[in-house]
């Protein structure tokens, strides 16, 4: 019986490991992998675009100041697998908070990873950070 | 006697074990049936939902902080150096150290092969007759006719996604690919060819959620030797596969433009 729950654990554990490959051009590009930010405010605009979505967020700052940010996120098709319903799971008033990174830049705009819903229900709007940018070993050798 | 049912205890638990999980489905034709909607670059069974949830591509956002899945532009971990010539690996390296800027999708041209059969964040689908096999692919909405034991034509144009022809050696459908251009990345960051570009590859629908890829590239204008790679195609009932429009609203490269103007820092 402990000899089957742990052959079980294992089923479970096994399908973190997989490596599927996302298509995306490089998000590691413009983002900054070591800059994670996480904010909330309000939805201003979503645009469910390839090749990747867009949605705006109002975020006030401690002095009340508001300022606008921009999140890239995945493609309308990879949001529709991923769980997302257009104009139903985020709308424009919607309060979340999405943690993702920075761009490059340091203007108002980051990567979106997480988005927290108003519910409390978390859904991926887009890749892990550095998506796309060759990763950590080139694809030849070198010495 | 003794050594026979010895013997036979052994075939029968190698028989056992070697099973597969269940059986390939077959055409009327009694070939492997391929058909159906696969995904690229992944070994979970299960429908999209369960096999990519946790981390994976399309995950359930059950936990943001594990490790990155790699990307089509990512070399994964285990697999040998790709097999350039020295200045052909000196601009792979280049093209590495902009990070990917200069992907030829990020301008919405066409993935090429074999890139997009073994990309995971997008489903592929194939349609198999006895004369014929179509794959489709959503990632820039490609596709791919391939007749059954046909020659190749001998006034092919340079292309994007090359001419491909197939033939069943068994249960494998063997698929030769020719007549490319040299704009499309094969298998991570820079990895670019030329237009000598032949590729052969290898389907082996090894079980009823399975089908085994393996390609092999051969480019003697940059490579020292074929390149060889391995990868699996997952079952995914239940998916089908959406429009994928690029051009509608890609901001990306102008954003590139922005960071190299600015004189951003790549280094790793």
């Amino acid at each position: 019986m402990a000899r089957t729950s742990k052959l079980w654990r294992l089923a479970i554990a096994l399908p973190l490991l997989a490596t599927a490959l996302p298509a995306h051009h490089s998000f590691g590009a413009e983002y900054d992998a070591t800059k994670p930010v996480t904010l909330t405010g309000v939805i201003t605009k979503i645009d469910w675009t390839n090749p990747h979505s867009y949605f705006f967020l109002d975020v006030k700052d401690a002095k009340g100041n508001v300022a606008n940010w921009k999140f890239e996120g995945y493609p309308p098709s990879v949001l529709v697998r991923t769980g997302w319903k257009k104009d139903v799971t985020m709308k424009v008033g919607d309060t979340v908070t999405v943690f993702g990174w920075h761009a490059r830049d340091g203007t108002n705009w980051a990567h979106s990873r997480e988005v927290t819903l108003a519910n409390g229900k978390k859904l991926f709007f887009g890749p892990p950070a550095g998506t796309g940018d060759g990763g950590n070993t080139p694809a030849v050798d070198v010495k | 006697m003794r050594t026979a049912v010895t013997l036979g205890f052994l075939c029968w638990a190698a028989c056992v074990s070697a099973q597969p999980k269940s059986a390939v489905p077959r055409a009327t034709d009694g070939k492997p049936d391929l058909t159906g909607v696969w995904q690229g670059g992944s070994t979970q069974r299960g429908n999209w939902e369960e096999a990519n949830a946790g981390n994976g591509v399309g995950g359930t956002g059950r936990d943001p902080s594990a490790a990155a899945a790699p990307s089509s532009n990512d070399r994964p971990a285990g697999r040998e150096g790709a097999p350039y010539q020295p200045w052909a690996a000196q601009k792979v390296m280049e093209a590495y150290n902009r990070r990917g800027i200069d992907d030829p999708t990020a301008l919405c041209l066409p993935p090429g092969l074999p890139r997009v059969v073994m990309l995971g964040l997008f489903p592929q689908q194939i349609i198999q007759t006895p004369q014929q096999v179509v794959m489709l692919y959503e990632y820039m909405s490609v596709f791919r006719v391939i007749p059954l034991n046909a020659p190749h034509p001998d006034d092919l144009l340079p292309s994007y996604m090359g001419n491909s022809v197939g033939h069943w050696e068994g249960d494998t459908l063997v698929v030769d690919v020719t007549g490319f251009n040299d704009k499309t990345w094969l298998s991570g960051a820079g990895t670019f060819h030329s237009d000598q570009l032949h590729i052969v590859e290898r389907y082996t629908r090894v079980d009823k959620d399975q089908i085994n890829y393996d390609v092999t590239m051969e480019d003697p204008k940059v490579l020292t030797k074929p390149w060889v790679l391995h990868s699996t195609l997952m079952l995914r009932e239940g998916t089908r596969l959406e429009e994928y429009v690029c051009a509608e609203n890609n901001l990306d490269p102008r954003e590139y433009e922005h960071l190299l103007k600015d004189g951003v820092n790549f280094k790793r």
